[in-house]
């Protein structure tokens, strides 16, 4: 469904992502782990357009969307759920779960922001509340509601737990499992690398901007360099 | 005395009108943009000129010659961002600021070899006034109150209820994410252009009825627009509507009570006043 290949991205003359390829099949949940700096969000960042691509490509439903708008993108079906929950401040829930349905033009957009507000009560609790005003819990739920309402076709979470209590961080990963169970395709990143091998079906490791390791979550999981480096076994 | 502060009231709210006007155009840029729009007063004038110019010369009435500056106003709004802004939107903000300055010289320069350097007097054929229990309302200025509302509230409601206006929202708060979303961020800066010189124009034809336009007033406006954006709270729809009011009422009263010398002196006071006291404006929010 999607596919990368040999994807490099810079900052200037920083490059940060050394020519990587990965893929993400329908209905697979995958997720990029590692240590803060890799390249995992930067490579998130250049599918959906946010930052360029250098070289390599970027395919997506065998269409190639590299260095493409990112309304084209998410017009395309990718949706992403960015680092640190980016909800509008100032904006009510109710108004940023509507910007989420923002390409949309068909009639269940309201069914759809009631089916978000039955999967997180505490949106319906909060709708006319500025999102600004909600907690980092609250907030991440609205963030992962308004990717949702895009109704994409793959959703990409990067780092959803960062920042949060570990309470908080347990239900994100819930909410995660049920929306994979839904079918959703699922491109995750996560510094908690625990939480996102028991969730993703295949993972990859990446390493100062390189995929070091990949393969079934399980199988890296129970691997001792990634035990000891990441899972702190 | 209490008729005295109704009448100065009613003819504050008028002119509070043309300073709304005016100020959501600059806040609602300012808010994408983070620019200074310094030329918005005089391209503002330019709408109220070519509506004495379709009047005058062209013999067209009224009410024909208002929607064509208004279509005029949005079209241009259009150019200004694609000529003016749009080159240097990633540059540093000094640039925008030094664009900004020269097309405000550029604008004030075609006024004056269009339209000449003559004060004009937009002719509405409006002079019927009403008298209400001793407080003198001339009909135009009703209508440029009723105008000035309805305006509001439409871009009140388009901002608010359409998913476009909601868009402009989002990109202020939040341009990434608006990306994100799948707002076409290249397009919003445009329609916020085109609707911020048409409200501009509105401004303009109102003052070129209510008063006169002359070289140079457009000026005097936009210091106006700006210091109702901060005596209202930077980038807040509301501040800016309360602000604008505040000003124009505040202006009269002035006026009517001390001297019209001293109605600028006396606004901006109350304006130093107020920030003393709310240093992020009537309705902003504390940093």
């Amino acid at each position: 469904m999607l596919a990368l290949c040999d994807l490099r991205v810079s900052y200037g003359a920083i490059e940060v992502v050394h020519g990587i390829s990965l893929d993400v099949a329908a209905g697979e949940c995958v997720a990029l782990i590692g240590a803060n700096g890799a390249g995992k969000s930067s490579t998130l960042k250049a599918i959906c357009g946010l930052v360029p691509v250098g070289s390599g490509s970027v395919q997506f439903e065998g269409r190639d969307i590299t260095n493409a708008s990112g309304h084209a993108i998410v017009r395309a079906g990718i949706t992403m759920c960015p680092e640190g929950r980016q909800v509008f401040p100032q904006m009510s829930v109710i108004q940023n779960l509507r910007m989420g349905a923002y390409t949309r033009t068909d009639k269940d957009q309201d069914a759809d922001l009631v089916r978000m507000m039955d999967m997180f009560p505490i949106l319906r609790e909060r709708q006319t509340q500025a999102a600004g005003k909600l907690s980092g819990g609250e907030q991440e739920m609205l963030a992962i509601a308004r990717a949702l309402m895009a109704r994409p076709r793959i959703c990409l979470f990067d780092e959803p737990s960062l920042g949060l209590a570990p309470k908080i961080v347990a239900s994100v990963f819930e909410t995660l499992a049920q929306i994979k169970a839904m079918g959703m395709t699922i491109l995750l990143v996560e510094q908690n690398s625990m939480m996102a091998l028991n969730l993703a079906d295949r993972a990859y490791l990446f390493e100062a901007g390189k995929i070091v390791m990949q393969g079934p979550a399980k199988e890296l999981k129970s691997h001792p360099d990634v035990m000891r480096a990441y899972l702190g076994h | 005395m209490l008729i005295e502060i109704l009448q100065q009231t009613i003819n504050g709210l008028a002119i509070g009108g043309v300073y709304v006007l005016i100020a959501l155009g600059l806040t609602t840029v300012f808010g994408i943009l983070g620019i200074a729009h310094f030329a918005h007063g005089s391209v503002s004038m330019f709408g109220g000129y070519l509506t004495f110019f379709l009047v005058t010369s062209q013999g067209l009435p009224v009410l024909v010659a208002i929607p064509i500056a208004l279509v005029v106003g949005f079209l241009l709004g259009l150019l200004i961002e694609i000529i003016a802004y749009r080159p240097v939107r990633d540059a540093n903000h000094i640039n925008a600021f030094i664009v900004a300055l020269g097309l405000t010289m550029m604008v004030e320069g075609i006024n004056l070899q269009m339209f000449g350097h003559e004060q004009v007097v937009i002719p509405t054929g409006l002079s019927r006034v009403f008298r209400l229990g001793g407080v003198t309302v001339p009909e135009l200025r009703i209508y440029v109150i009723i105008a000035a509302i309805v305006l509001v509230a439409a871009m009140m409601l388009f901002v608010e209820r359409t998913k476009t206006g909601q868009a402009i929202r989002a990109v202020a708060e939040n341009r990434d994410a608006a990306i994100l979303m799948g707002v076409n961020v290249k397009s919003i800066p445009l329609i916020v252009f085109g609707i911020s010189t048409s409200l501009g124009v509105a401004a303009g034809i109102m003052v070129g009825a209510l008063f006169a336009i002359a070289p140079g007033i457009g000026e005097g406006f936009v210091v106006k627009g700006f210091a109702v954006l901060i005596l209202g709270g930077l980038g807040s729809f509301p501040g800016a509507i309360l602000g604008g009011t505040v000003l124009g009422i505040t202006e009269s009263i002035a006026a009517g009570f001390i001297s019209s010398a001293y109605k600028d002196v006396i606004a901006f006071v109350v304006m130093i006043l107020v920030l003393l006291i709310r240093p992020q404006g009537l309705l902003g929010r504390s940093p």
